[in-house]
């Protein structure tokens, strides 16, 4: 390597710099940079929850008859729910690996961990009936409402609601 | 300036993004010879070499604020050459081909047969017939000094896969090295 070579990188990069040409971001650009990528990750794993609240909350207000009512299920199935949760997840993953920290520790484990946890956060809310409080107040009202199989309410509730009394 | 030559990188870099941006002169005096060796045995290409590492200099002092300085700056450095690299790789999409009937079963501790010292040379020469998996890590260590967790911070990977991959390499070097002077 010639010795002329190494002093143009110097030469060159200098003036670039000198001129204006190339310039150095804030430090603010990389702070929001990194407050969004919490944010998103943060964001995400919610959603992720609440997708998956949906879904155990759809199988369960099928009610224990769910084998005979299969044709129903699959009408309202919110399969679009399903993909939507797995695509949160997938890209939750995708920005955990943004960050520096990821590499360090074992990333296979860190993302079973972050599967494990929404799935188990999501049968969470669905085991202490927080989403049968969602169908009948706050802003998701509606949208829960799309996904009920009727069970609560319907012939299957009276069993439903003997499940709940042995279960508690 | 003999002040400024005691100075780290960390409080050069300091410097440089709150005073005074041209003693960024500085860190290209200290790091373009061994980015250039570094750009090189990876390229194989002395003038793609040389866009490599200037376009290193460029982003590592466009995006200098996002530099934390408890960390190395010789790690952060190395690492962007890195990614600077690959992006030539994948553009040209030229890499060595991984030789054939290569294992690396062997069990032997070749840390006693290849001292740094003695296999400086010989690890120059094969290198260049090395797949880069195997020829990066190897020549961070061997030719560039640096440590395992160094190795680890500016690839990305564990310490335990620099570990594994260097030690493959010595065992591929051997082979190859033994190869060529048959």
């Amino acid at each position: 390597m010639s010795n002329e070579s190494k002093i143009m990188i110097k030469e060159k990069i200098i003036s670039q710099i000198q001129s204006g040409d190339v310039k150095m971001k804030p430090k603010y650009y990389f702070v929001l940079g990194s407050l969004a990528l919490a944010c998103g990750i943060i964001g995400l794993t919610i959603l992720s929850v609440f997708l998956v609240s949906v879904v155990a909350f759809s199988l369960r207000t099928h009610g224990p008859m769910v084998v005979f009512r299969f044709e129903q299920l699959l009408a309202t199935f919110p399969f679009g729910v399903v993909v939507v949760a797995i695509v949160c997840v997938g890209f939750g993953a995708w920005l955990l690996k943004k960050y520096d920290f990821s590499y360090k520790k074992n990333f296979q484990l860190l993302i079973v961990g972050f599967i494990v946890s929404v799935l188990f956060a999501g049968w969470l809310i669905n085991y202490t009936g927080l989403d049968s409080v969602w169908t009948r107040m706050g802003p998701m009202k509606e949208f829960y409402k799309r996904y009920d199989g009727g069970a609560m309410n319907g012939p299957h509730s009276r069993i439903m609601q003997v499940r709940n009394y042995r279960r508690n | 300036m003999n002040d400024v030559e005691k100075l780290s990188d960390e409080e050069i870099v300091e410097v440089v993004r709150s005073r005074d941006q041209e003693l960024y002169a500085v860190i290209i005096d200290r790091y373009q010879n061994k980015l250039l060796r570094y750009a090189k045995n990876l390229l194989k290409d002395d003038s793609k070499a040389v866009d490599v590492v200037q376009e290193a200099f460029i982003k590592a002092f466009i995006n200098l604020q996002s530099f934390d300085v408890r960390m190395k700056f010789s790690s952060w450095i190395y690492r962007i050459a890195h990614n600077e690299a690959m992006n030539v790789i994948a553009k040209y999409k030229y890499e060595l081909p991984i030789p054939e009937g290569v294992d690396f079963e062997s069990e032997e501790d070749l840390v006693e047969t290849f001292s740094k010292e003695e296999t400086r040379e010989k690890v120059n020469k094969c290198l260049l017939q090395m797949p880069m998996l195997y020829s990066e890590p190897l020549s961070l260590f061997f030719l560039e000094d640096k440590s395992y967790e160094e190795i680890s911070d500016i690839l990305r990977i564990p310490i335990g896969t620099v570990g594994t991959r260097i030690n493959r390499a010595k065992i591929l070097m051997k082979k190859l090295c033994q190869t060529n002077q048959k």
